[in-house]
């Protein structure tokens, strides 16, 4: 269990967290908002990498005051936006060991691991390759196998889907799928929704700096989403143009027209 | 954020000439490099804080801020010369002295920074007679500290999220883990450097040998008065170092 209570932000005297209380166990949770709402700021509270100005965050228990990012780190994945930010080995297999043998795994546990986890983002087969000639969705799934492989109960991923072309993103978005099926709990950042509407299980807005929404898709969708930068995934559009009501895919959008029209 | 160390403000050396203050940091830097007592380096960087404050309006605290980024070197220096000079004492003096030197040049080039804009900058340059490529070179090297530093955190806090800590071990294991944070820092910067260029090229960076400048820069009376006191300054620096012999202790030999 992750817990946030009253958490206040501030970077040089501004604030940009102002109060926020959240809660998140093994689900995936949606952070959405508009540019510089606190997202990110947000989210690096929950591995410790800040430290909350005013109140609390405890994960697992642990408050993150009296620990280590290290030590989070074992709980608390965070997977970054650029994956260049973190790549320095010479060969992907190095580049997600490095993780796991900073957390002192050594010998055939750590070959299991990265094994594990390169496997885990469809990537077996690339151990030697060089982690800058990989293209951009093989470095962001590569970014989560690196994060991964340190086996954390928790995944933070920030937007990484931005920037992917298609096919990239359809590979990343099957990894989210398969790491929630293996009882993660994952807390994604995106602007993407269409994204949101697809995996998500439950959704947390933040709008300069407060929580202004937390509760299932479904309610998500009804809110006035313009008024916070946002709008809403055309399918849901058409959904409700044709009297559907909410779906969250096109073969359920299909399979409800269907039904309807026989 | 800080993403650039120029302060909108108004104050004397923000009003002084680009050339007037590039001399000017230029002769204050050849000051601080004469001596190396540490007693002497101490009153000279308060000195220059407190120029700062009074000529430049830049808040003490946000000189400070803006040194915060130097501190490793500034630790790894004071570390390193006990270990290295004997007898240890006179070498943890030295440590702190050459430390403070370090600071002290920072604090200035800060200052600089802090008062003038960008173009003027350039400008500054290209008229005391560095071709205009060199200055922009310069200026845009300059311009890039803060960015870089940010990116430095940035890399920083990914390595941590992979249970990366700089504080373990001792200063060649340390050395050996900055590699983790250096190497994605030089990669990003060669990409910024490589994107840099190109945008320059785009805007036909180079294509007409003659510049005009749209807004010129001229040396008022101020300037010739500062000009002054700096070069009395610098020759008292200089006179005190060479005649009188103080404020350097001999360290080789
Ligand atoms: N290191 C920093 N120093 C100072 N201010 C910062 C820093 N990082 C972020 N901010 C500011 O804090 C606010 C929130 O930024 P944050 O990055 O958390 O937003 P975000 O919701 O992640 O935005 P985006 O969708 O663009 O990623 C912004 O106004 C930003 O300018
Ligand atoms: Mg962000």
């Amino acid at each position: 269990m992750i817990e946030v209570r009253n958490l206040h932000f501030a970077y040089d005297g501004r604030e940009v967290l102002k109060g926020i209380d959240f809660a998140m166990g093994r689900e995936l949770v949606a952070l959405v908002g508009p540019n510089g709402s606190g997202k990110t700021t947000f989210a690096k509270h929950l591995n410790g990498l800040l430290k909350p100005v005013k109140g609390k965050v405890l994960v697992d228990g642990m408050d993150t005051k009296e620990h280590t990012v290290a030590e989070l780190s074992r709980v608390v994945g965070y997977v970054f936006q650029n994956p260049e930010h973190m790549f320095f080995e010479e060969t992907v297999f190095d580049e997600v060991a490095f993780g796991p043998r900073n957390l002192g795994i050594e010998g055939e546990e750590l070959r299991k691991r990265v094994e594990w986890a390169l496997k885990a983002v469809n990537m077996k087969g690339y151990e030697s390759r060089s982690p800058y000639s990989l293209s951009g969705g093989e470095k962001q799934r590569l970014a989560i196998a690196c994060i991964l492989a340190m086996k954390p109960k928790y995944l933070i991923l920030d937007e990484p889907t931005t920037g992917l072309d298609a096919r990239s993103e359809r590979s990343v978005v099957n990894v989210l799928k398969s790491l929630r099926e293996m009882g993660h709990g994952i807390l994604l950042i995106t602007h993407d929704m269409g994204l949101v509407l697809e995996l998500a299980e439950r959704v947390v807005l933040i709008h300069g700096g407060e929580k202004v929404f937390d509760g299932p898709v479904t309610d998500f969708f009804s809110l006035p989403l313009t008024n916070y930068g946002l709008s809403k995934p055309e399918l849901l559009n058409l959904a409700e143009e044709t009297g559907v009501g909410f779906v969250r895919t096109v073969e359920e959008l299909v399979g409800a027209l269907e039904v309807k029209l026989r | 954020m800080m993403y650039t160390f120029y302060l909108e403000k108004d104050s004397f050396l923000h009003s002084l000439d680009p050339r007037t203050k590039i001399i000017g940091s230029l002769s204050a830097m050849v000051a601080v490099l004469l001596f190396n007592h540490p007693a002497v380096m101490t009153a000279l960087f308060l000195l220059i804080l407190i120029a700062g404050r009074v000529l430049g309006k830049v808040e003490i605290g946000e000189q400070l801020k803006f040194l915060k980024p130097l501190l490793p070197l500034v630790i790894l220096t004071i570390a390193l010369w006990p270990l290295i000079y004997r007898p240890r004492t006179l070498g943890l003096l030295f440590g702190a002295s050459f430390a403070l030197r370090l600071l002290t040049l920072g604090l200035i080039t800060i200052l600089l920074l802090a008062t003038t804009r960008q173009r003027e900058l350039i400008r500054g340059f290209v008229k005391l007679g560095l071709p205009y490529e060199l200055g922009l070179t310069v200026s845009i090297g300059l311009r890039y500290i803060p960015t870089l530093y940010i990116l430095a955190n940035n890399i920083m806090d990914a390595q941590k999220s992979r249970g990366w800590e700089v504080e373990k071990g001792n200063i060649l294991v340390r050395l050996r883990k900055m590699s983790a944070v250096l190497i994605p820092l030089i990669v990003a910067s060669l990409r910024t450097a490589h994107e840099l260029s190109i945008a320059l090229e785009t805007r036909a960076f180079g294509a007409s040998k003659k510049r005009t400048f749209l807004r010129d820069i001229k040396m008022r009376r101020r300037d010739y008065v500062a000009l002054i006191l700096i070069l009395l300054l610098l020759g008292t620096a200089v006179y005190l170092r060479y005649s009188l012999g103080v404020g350097y202790v001999r360290i080789y030999g």
